[in-house]
């Protein structure tokens, strides 16, 4: 989708802006003119998304849900307050739902009618997950999308689809990689992939250690 | 109008807007409940998509009370309802070549939602 | 409305390609038309459904060929116009004189 743009960041500063790029640059001086928007405010909502709200978030519940079963009851029962012990909280997180992975059972998530995504715990969302292939195919054919990602799932293992066609948000409680049982909880978050909490992925394994 | 101001900007991203409306609206459902989706056609705004129209479900859970998307976007007004996770057996939305055992879990408002008679 | 972005259950968009380490945007106008619909969305003069509506009326051909932020840029422009806080006019004038800047 955005394949045509690919050029905007090596040349946007020499190269002549292209027509989106013009008409963003239009409407940024007319609404800073009229006083409807704050230049600072723009700057600190894009370095508040491109620097401090992502998948590390995300992954710090994942990790307390794995060693601490108490937590992991809270997440299961209630998310939002769950993941808000953390600070994570606010727009397109308001209220979340988490789904646990088991041997039995895989959850993914997809919103096929725009872009749906937990903000707060895992940022903002990648430009698949934008995109038509995924959001049109992620319910029809899950396990050949799953299969693109590289994973591969028994066919006595359930699938459960989310769409997020509401203002629910939904994050994958990935299963805990074999191996990690020693491991510190930040060790674990590191394991801890974006795509594992959406539901395409699995969680890092942990790199073998000299004893 | 209210401008946002730098200084208000993680402050009021943390705070979110949350479309929960805390009223006891009485379910029209309940988990366990078998549902129809209606098959409608809006022209604005909706939630519900063309693939479950039609198809039959069985409610997962209940949400909770929210601004309902139909009216909201047109202007008129929140129309507060309950919104439930309906669970379609994948068979039900794509024929007899789907996986037997997946399904796909939709949020469904209760105005998309009819009681299933038929079983 | 029965549009194209409710996408899912089609054919024909080809396999899912995931971008390793993407960067969280992928140019600068992505991140002023970001913070432009967040910011101006808190002037309170439309609710979240309205933006997605707006949106959703993108002409579907157009939209189809649209990224992400692309979208966003056409119902941000849709509903200022709609509000009256800006017209078709001046916007189009200032991409006019914009664009004569930079050929000179």
């Amino acid at each position: 989708m955005s394949g045509g743009h690919g050029h905007d960041h090596d040349d946007e500063y020499t190269a002549p802006l292209g027509e989106t790029q013009l008409r963003v640059k239009a409407l940024e001086s007319l609404l800073t003119e009229k006083g409807l928007v704050d230049p600072q405010a723009l700057a600190a909502l894009i370095d508040l998304y491109e620097t401090r709200v992502g998948p590390r978030n995300g992954a710090r519940v994942v990790a307390r849900a794995w060693v601490d079963p108490a937590y992991r009851k809270r997440l299961l029962d209630n998310a939002s307050a769950a993941i808000a012990e953390f600070g994570f909280t606010g727009r397109q997180g308001e209220d979340m739902v988490v789904l646990e992975n088991t041997p039995r059972v895989h959850n993914m998530v997809v919103c096929t009618l725009c872009s749906c995504y937990p903000w707060p715990v895992l940022g903002l969302p990648p430009v698949w997950y934008k995109s038509p292939p995924y959001r049109s195919r992620a319910v029809l054919d899950p396990r050949g999308v799953l299969k693109e990602f590289g994973v591969a799932l028994a066919d006595d293992v359930e699938v459960r689809v989310w769409d997020s066609t509401a203002e629910v948000r939904y994050l994958v409680l990935p299963e805990r990689p074999p191996g990690t049982e020693g491991l510190h909880e930040d060790e674990l978050a590191a394991l801890v992939t974006r795509d594992s909490m959406i539901g395409v992925g699995r969680p890092k394994a942990p790199e073998r250690r000299p004893r | 109008m209210r401008v946002l101001a730098a200084a208000d900007v993680g402050r009021m991203i943390l705070k979110g807007g949350s479309a929960r409306v805390p009223e006891p609206l009485p379910a029209k459902f309940a988990p366990g409940d078998r549902v129809l989706a209606r098959n409608v056609n809006p022209v604005g705004h909706t939630r519900l998509p063309r693939y479950v129209r039609g198809r039959r479900g069985v409610v997962d859970r209940d949400h909770g009370v929210f601004v309902f998307p139909d009216t909201h976007a047109a202007g008129l007004g929140t129309k507060p309802q309950h919104v439930y996770s309906v669970r379609f057996a994948a068979r039900e939305l794509w024929g007899p070549d789907a996986s037997p055992r997946d399904a796909i879990y939709v949020d469904l408002w209760d105005d998309y939602l009819d009681p299933d008679g038929d079983r | 409305m029965n549009g194209v972005h409710d996408m899912g259950g089609m054919h024909g968009f080809g396999p899912v390609v995931a971008e390793a380490d993407e960067p969280v945007f992928h140019a600068e106008w992505e991140r002023r038309a970001f913070a432009l619909t967040l910011a101006a969305g808190f002037l309170g003069e439309w609710n979240i459904d309205m933006s997605r509506f707006a949106r959703e009326q993108m002409p579907p051909a157009e939209s189809l060929g649209a990224s992400y932020y692309e979208h966003w840029l056409w119902g941000l422009e849709h509903l200022l116009v709609a509000r009256g806080l800006l017209t078709r006019e001046e916007l189009e004038a200032r991409v006019a004189v914009l664009r004569r800047a930079q050929t000179r």
